[in-house]
This record gives structure tokens, C-alpha cells and sequence, in this order.
């Protein structure tokens, strides 16, 4: 096991499953102690932080909606009261309606605004004051929605939009702090999520369009998330890194072309 | 107001509907709740009890009594505890 973070302290939203379990995994592969977040999946929560256990660092499981301050706000406050300091905090929970831009409602855009953006705000904004007087790391998880327009995903793409600038004014606000910040933007990634979207859209052909040659899994995602938390990456601020295999940059054509 | 009560307002008042509308034979799909009612609806229960219905549990539910019947149950647990 690399100890390029050994004796750090992690907070990994959404992390009992798909990419933030990957991204907890990896963070404590390299020596990080874990707080694992989670919301409706507690099962999923408990075996990640066994399984983080098992690597040989230590989890705490921790349930909060990120999406209700209230109950942001309680999370930090366990986290400044249990360990009064956070070094990395990944801002990976997420939640949204596959809709069509014209059927989307008020409930469905405060849903997943403040899942998806707004909870980015104020989490990075307790977390910046336990990263106080010793620097750290945030990296928040994107989407290819944020500038692709894809279907039914609207509402999930805006929020993950207004959540890419959040991350770079943040990452200004932030430099004189020593605190990085920065985004991960995966294409279609495997996981269950993903899976009932693509069953709703009829069956994507993802490998189609993908010119690596293979789906992006939530270990893609978290490599690149573990390198964004390592000393390696301290002069990339405010920047996205799209994992997507070569996705966005080619055309179904070309692709069908690399496939021949 | 006793539990089944409750849950049948925080119901109402998400989906938007009237609590007469949702009987013990109702389902979520019958009173025209999406997903997004259903998950709100689950977490509003939540914090009401103080307790927890994790997504497996909740996708047991067949109508509403199933429902009343698991938070009755979480509360009691809750109470004995």
C-alpha cells in the first residue's frame, strides 16, 4: 500500500456505493482515514467502512441528506467535535430527475440543486474552516452533462454546471488557504445508478461512442480523484478532468471508425 | 394524532392530494406519487419518528399500510430502546 496520505483525514460523500465507494477505497488505499457519508443506503455505508477497515485505516459512518443544511451542518459538527480537523473532503453525493427540460417542475430543481450544487457550497465551506491553518483538498464529482446536452439528464446537467464554477471560484477563495480545489467530470461511469438510466433511455451503446474501448468504471473516476489529493497536483486549481475514455472529443462516426 | 395519521398528512401534503384519497390499500402509484414524492415522503416521515427506512426496506412497502405498519414498528423498537 502507498502512504501518500497517511495520517490524513478524508470525508467522502455518498460513499456507501458506486463512485464514492471506489473514491473512499482508493483514499484509504493510500493511507487516508475515511469518514464515509451516506443517505438512504446504510447496509452499503457499513460494508464500505469494513472494507476500509480491512485496508488498515480507519472508518466512521456518518448519515446526513446533504441536500438539508440542517443536516450538512450536524455531519461537520460530528466531525469537528470527533476529530477537529478534515484534510480532504470529495464532494461526490448526488441525486436528480431524468426528466425532459419541458416537464420539470419547482420540486424537481430544488431537489437536485440542493443536492447537487447547494450542498457543495455549504459543505465546502465547513470543510474550508477544519482545513483552517493546514491546507487541504476538495474535489467535487461532475458529470459530461454539465456541457453535453443528453437525454432526459437537464436537471442533473445544470446542477452539476453550476457546481463545475462553484469549484472554480472556490478554488480562488481558497488558494490563499493552501486549500486545492478542483473536479472530476466522468462520462457514463458503471454503476447502479447508471444502469437505470440507460434502461430508461432504451439501451445506450456507450462502448459505441467510447473510443477507449470500455466503459469508465468508479475506479477510473477515483484514481484520478486520489492523484487531485496528492502533492503531485498542488499547482492544478479550479480545473475539470474529464475521464470518459475519449468520449466527448470524437464523433459517433470516428468511433465507429476505431471500432473497424 | 396517532402514527398512521401523521404519515397520511406528510403524504398528502407532498403529493399534493387529499388524505381521503390515500386508504390502507393504497399504493404510491395509486395516488400518483413519482419518485422523487416517494423519496421525499420517506425522509419527512424520517425526521418526524426519528427514524430510519433505508431504500430496501421502503421498496417492500405494497401500499400504505405496509408503510405504517414498518414505522409503527421502527417507533416501538425506538421506545423499548
Amino acid at each position: 500500500m502507498s502512504q501518500s496520505l497517511q495520517g490524513k483525514l478524508a470525508l467522502v460523500t455518498g460513499s456507501g456505493r458506486g463512485i464514492g465507494r471506489a473514491i473512499a477505497l482508493k483514499l484509504a488505499s493510500e493511507g487516508a482515514d475515511i469518514i464515509v457519508n451516506f443517505f438512504r443506503h446504510r447496509e452499503a455505508a457499513e460494508k464500505t467502512a469494513k472494507d476500509i477497515e480491512a485496508i488498515g485505516v480507519k472508518a466512521e459512518v456518518i448519515r446526513a441528506n446533504v441536500g438539508d443544511p440542517a443536516k450538512a451542518d450536524e455531519m461537520f459538527d460530528a466531525i469537528a467535535h470527533n476529530f477537529g480537523h478534515l484534510d480532504i473532503f470529495i464532494n461526490n453525493a448526488a441525486s436528480g430527475v431524468w426528466h425532459s427540460v419541458t416537464e420539470l417542475d419547482v420540486k424537481d430543481w430544488e431537489w437536485t440543486m440542493n443536492i447537487n450544487a447547494r450542498a457543495f457550497l455549504l459543505c465546502s465551506q465547513r470543510a474550508a474552516k477544519l482545513m483552517e491553518g493546514r491546507g487541504g483538498k476538495i474535489v467535487s464529482i461532475s458529470s459530461l452533462g454539465s456541457f453535453l446536452a443528453l437525454p432526459t439528464y437537464a436537471m442533473i446537467g445544470v446542477s452539476k454546471a453550476a457546481l463545475e464554477a462553484l469549484t472554480r471560484y472556490l478554488a480562488i477563495e481558497l488558494a490563499p488557504k493552501n486549500i486545492c480545489v478542483n473536479t472530476v467530470a466522468a462520462s457514463t461511469v458503471e454503476t447502479e445508478a447508471i444502469k437505470f438510466y440507460i434502461e430508461e433511455q432504451g439501451g445506450l451503446n456507450i462502448l459505441q461512442i467510447t473510443p477507449a474501448g470500455r466503459m469508465v468504471t468508479p475506479e477510473d473516476v477515483a484514481n484520478v480523484v486520489a492523484f487531485l489529493c496528492s502533492e503531485e497536483a498542488f499547482m492544478i486549481r479550479g480545473q475539470k478532468i474529464i475521464v470518459d475514455g475519449g468520449m466527448s472529443i470524437t464523433t459517433p462516426r470516428s468511433a465507429e471508425k476505431e471500432q473497424d | 394524532m396517532s402514527i398512521e395519521e401523521k404519515i397520511r398528512d406528510i403524504i398528502a401534503d407532498i403529493v399534493h392530494c387529499d388524505k381521503s384519497i390515500i386508504t390502507m390499500d393504497s399504493s404510491f402509484q395509486d395516488i400518483k406519487a413519482d419518485s422523487l414524492d416517494i423519496v421525499q415522503a420517506l425522509v419527512a416521515v424520517e425526521d418526524t419518528f426519528s427514524i430510519e427506512i433505508p431504500d430496501e426496506e421502503a421498496q417492500k412497502f405494497q401500499n400504505f399500510a405496509d408503510f405504517v405498519s414498518y414505522v409503527e414498528n421502527q417507533v416501538a423498537q425506538k421506545e423499548k430502546a
